[in-house]
């Protein structure tokens, strides 16, 4: 059973959509310099399939995308959670920020259009940092597109 | 309580110990100034009638003196104690007014140093604003003065008391008592078209061709603006700019934007052409004007897309017989926006404040063209307004007020129906004092605002009498030129900490239905007074007011009368503007169609972001708001400004990326329109670092 801390509308960590982020808690990385210890910590209201309806239920319209933010301790679980909103909210994306370096092979990555992978390390730099170990990808049916670099640069482009 | 005890309020507010002492001296010189002695007789006769308690002001107590004086039959020293008291309050004023002097000179900026109306609308302070600054006094009195002698007349000497016990104790709250002019319009330029200026008391005739189009409207909106005390807006700006162009350069000069058409050294394109017409009129415009007492004049323009053209100029003609064409004011319109962000990486432009006006249907905008350019624009770091809706019955033309259109019809004496519009004074009620006081005194505080509702309606039809009476007398010729259509300006309520009064009330502050009903309950009530006041010629509407500075005064003022005040600045919005729970979707929310569907005159929300978002989450956020029925909004990321050189970017830095000064300051959208932050008084600094930015740090991208 997974449990998360908090929710919130998030623009930053899935390029081009309306995001609604959840915490979850229980994270096993342990990264050194991690900037969210809390959610190491077995915390929070039980993430099942009625809390993620509610939740999808109260921003229906007006969410893209919904992202799990964590939950390495049970990946299999995260991916049935994916798969029951993309049931239940067709319209809605899902997107899964995992901490591990690689996704387990139990899990089939097209059940997510959009996965991040690797851990904090602070001698390569977040995510907005070129030289960042970690990797977000969008994935399309026969095909998965390094998306990383759209965080590298400025947004703002007059035409 | 022993007389030792007891203690007198001294003008100042403070208190001190009575003196009875003082009494016998001011009686002694009295009658001293009539050439006699008092007799320690003559001393007890007055003193015998004047009686102190513990609270009692200095005024009160000289009254008293005056009272007993005549009582006693000592008319000529009555006399001369009260000259001598009128010319004491006499020095008192100039004293006050020096004091003011020197401590304006002295402030940091001028909206700090601005004692009635601190407006960040003034760069600098100099000598032509504090000549500005120093009549406003004088104003509010002779404002009140205009007014109360009007209540009087209409309803009764208890009535006019009743209004000035409720402005000085600031259950209401008389908005621009400083100035003397009606509050903002909306104007038709259709009267300038036919006629030039003249009938305004210009002396310009009519514009002819592009040039004298951009030449003539920058003098008339100046002329319009000093006859306003707020915003002027010229909605149809860009429509009629579009006429001139194509009567200059052909019906398809849109499509030969690149074409040379200037025969000297420079090769001026057509866009070049255009945009050198945007420069003068911008540039020109945004200075201070002597008028205004050395403001900027505060100036709207408005987009459209092509439903609401239709809908608001479809059955328009030129007085040559023409009609505006979409497809080349389509392109104008997209050029002036284009140019204008660019151009405010360059300079500090205020003005224009900017409306773009979509039509929606089925939860999204009807135009895809012009919902993908709003987009595009926000994401290009543009900062303006966007106001949607079903149909094309409303209009936000005014920066913050929306109105519904009466009449959406032509004529050809005044154009378009649609466009005139405005608000001929606005007149708040302090929500959270009246709630509170009415719970104090065991009253159901719907029942205590109806009064107080009821009572501001009758003000402003006194105020509208007033203004009628200046029209007759020939001092109002926007009114009688057609610029402005007196029957469709309205009286404004506005209202102010709305959100604090439902806290007081232990309501929580955020999208649930006691929070709703409190809400509508309210509003409804403004609205019930504004539909049952309103004549063929007189029409209501009800506003949640920018609080710019009034937000300070109500929560300082509540806050040293007992008040329950949590904020050093009430909201003007229906959320708390640093709540960090609150995410922008239920932002959005709270400024949806459940909670704005009585605020007929409008409520902007600011969606504060740390940082710019992408065209299509921009594209998807307005999809939101018109799920959520807001219908009325604008993005807010400060911009960082370099004081050391000058750079101005459109994101929030701590450091300038040219030259990595750390000495920056920010532009940010916290009234209407774009400012410096230190620009703002002093509380109102604070209010914007406060403000809560949505966060992307909340979710750091570095797991």
């Amino acid at each position: 059973m997974l449990k998360f801390h908090n929710f919130d509308i998030v623009f930053a960590e899935v390029p081009d959509e309306v995001t609604l982020a959840i915490n979850i808690t229980g994270c096993p990385n342990h990264c050194p310099g991690c900037h969210s210890p809390h959610l190491q910590q077995d915390t929070g209201n039980p993430l099942d399939d009625n809390a993620l309806a509610e939740l999808l239920t109260l921003y229906t319209n007006d969410i893209t995308c919904v992202c799990f933010m964590g939950g390495d301790a049970e990946p299999q679980e995260v991916e049935r959670l994916a798969l029951f909103a993309r049931e239940k909210f067709p319209r809605i994306k899902t997107a899964w920020y995992s901490g591990k370096p690689t996704i387990s092979d139990k899990i089939a990555i097209t059940s997510f259009n959009y996965i991040k992978i690797g851990g904090y390390n602070a001698a390569y730099g977040p995510l907005n940092k070129p030289t960042t170990n970690q990797r977000l990808y969008r994935i399309e049916e026969n095909c998965t597109e390094d998306i990383t670099s759209r965080f590298w640069k400025n947004n703002l482009n007059f035409s | 309580m022993g007389i030792s005890e007891i203690r007198i309020v001294k003008r100042d507010g403070s208190k001190e110990p009575f003196s009875i002492e003082k009494i016998k001296y001011a009686v002694r010189k009295a009658f001293l100034s009539v050439g006699s002695y008092t007799t320690d007789e003559d001393l007890a006769g007055v003193l015998s009638r004047v009686h102190v308690a513990d609270g009692m002001s200095v005024e009160e107590i000289q009254n008293q003196v005056e009272v007993a004086l005549m009582a006693e039959r000592y008319y000529t020293v009555a006399k001369n104690y009260m000259l001598y008291r009128q010319k004491h309050s006499e020095d008192r004023e100039d004293r006050e007014k020096l004091n003011f002097l020197v401590s304006y000179c002295d402030a940091s900026n001028a909206a700090s140093g601005s004692k009635y109306d601190a407006n960040a609308n003034v760069e600098k302070k100099n000598i032509a604003t504090l000549i500005g600054e120093l009549p406003k006094s004088n104003f509010i009195r002779l404002n009140r003065r205009l007014l109360t002698d009007r209540l009087k007349e209409l309803y009764g000497k208890e009535f006019s008391d009743k209004y000035l016990h409720l402005l000085t104790n600031h259950f209401i709250y008389k908005n621009d008592e400083t100035s003397m002019a009606n509050y903002c319009a909306s104007i038709t330029m259709y009267p300038w078209l036919l006629n030039g200026t003249m009938s305004v008391g210009g002396n310009s005739k009519a514009p002819t061709n592009l040039k004298s189009f951009c030449g003539g409207f920058v003098n008339m909106v100046f002329i319009v603006s000093s006859m306003l005390s707020g915003a002027c807006a010229t909605p149809e700006f860009l429509m009629y700019m579009n006429y001139f162009i194509e009567k200059e350069y052909g019906e398809d000069y849109y499509k030969r934007a690149d074409e040379i058409v200037d025969l000297s050294v420079k090769k001026r394109t057509i866009k070049k052409v255009v945009e050198d017409c945007f420069q003068q009129v911008v540039y020109s415009i945004n200075q201070p004007s002597g008028a205004r007492n050395f403001q900027a004049v505060f100036w709207n323009i408005s987009y459209y897309d092509k439903y609401y053209f239709q809908s608001i100029f479809g059955e328009f003609y030129f007085p040559d017989g023409s009609q505006p064409h979409w497809e080349s004011l389509s392109w104008l319109q997209k050029a002036f926006m284009k140019w204008f962000n660019k151009e405010r990486t360059k300079a500090v432009l205020t003005f224009p404040v900017e409306t773009m006006a979509l039509l929606t249907e089925n939860g999204d905008v009807k135009d895809e063209d012009w919902g993908n350019f709003t987009a595009e624009m926000y994401s290009e770091g543009h900062s303006f307004f966007t106001y949607i809706s079903d149909n094309a019955d409303s209009l936000a033309s005014c920066c913050r007020l929306r109105n519904e259109i009466q009449d959406n019809g032509f004529s050809y004496t005044l154009g378009a129906g649609g466009v005139s519009t405005g608000s001929k004074s606005v007149l708040t009620i302090n929500l959270n004092r009246c709630i509170q006081y009415a719970v104090k005194n065991n009253m159901h505080y719907l029942t205590y605002l109806e009064s107080i509702v009821d009572t501001v309606h009758k003000v402003q039809i006194g105020y509208n009498e007033n203004l009628k009476n200046l029209q007759e007398k020939g001092m109002l010729p926007l009114f009688d030129a057609g610029y402005i259509n007196i029957d469709r300006q309205y009286l404004t309520v506005g209202v102010n900490g709305l959100v604090e009064a439902a806290e007081f009330l232990g309501i929580e502050i955020n999208d649930n239905p006691k929070y709703a009903e409190f809400v509508q309950n309210v509003l409804g009530l403004i609205e019930k007074y504004n539909k049952k006041y309103r004549t063929k010629d007189m029409m209501f509407n009800c506003e949640m007011i920018p609080a710019e500075n009034v937000g300070v005064k109500h929560a300082k003022w509540d806050r040293e009368d007992g008040f329950v005040v949590p904020r050093d600045c009430y909201n003007s919005y229906f959320y708390v503007v640093e709540d960090d729970s609150l995410n922008i979707i239920d932002k959005f929310r709270l400024h949806g169609r459940k909670y704005i569907a009585h605020l007929t005159g409008g409520s902007a929300l600011h969606a504060n972001l740390e940082s710019h978002l992408t065209k299509e989450q921009y594209r998807q956020l307005i999809r939101v708001a018109a799920h959520e029925g807001c219908n009325y909004f604008t993005f807010n990321i400060p911009n960082t400004i370099c004081n050391d050189c000058n750079h101005i970017d459109k994101r929030y830095l701590t450091e300038c990326p040219v030259c990595h000064s750390k000495n920056v300051d920010y532009l940010t959208r916290v009234i209407g329109y774009m400012k410096r932050v230190s620009n703002f008084s002093a509380a109102r600094q604070e209010e914007a670092t406060r403000r809560f930015y949505a966060s992307e740090k909340q979710f750091v991208l570095d797991i």
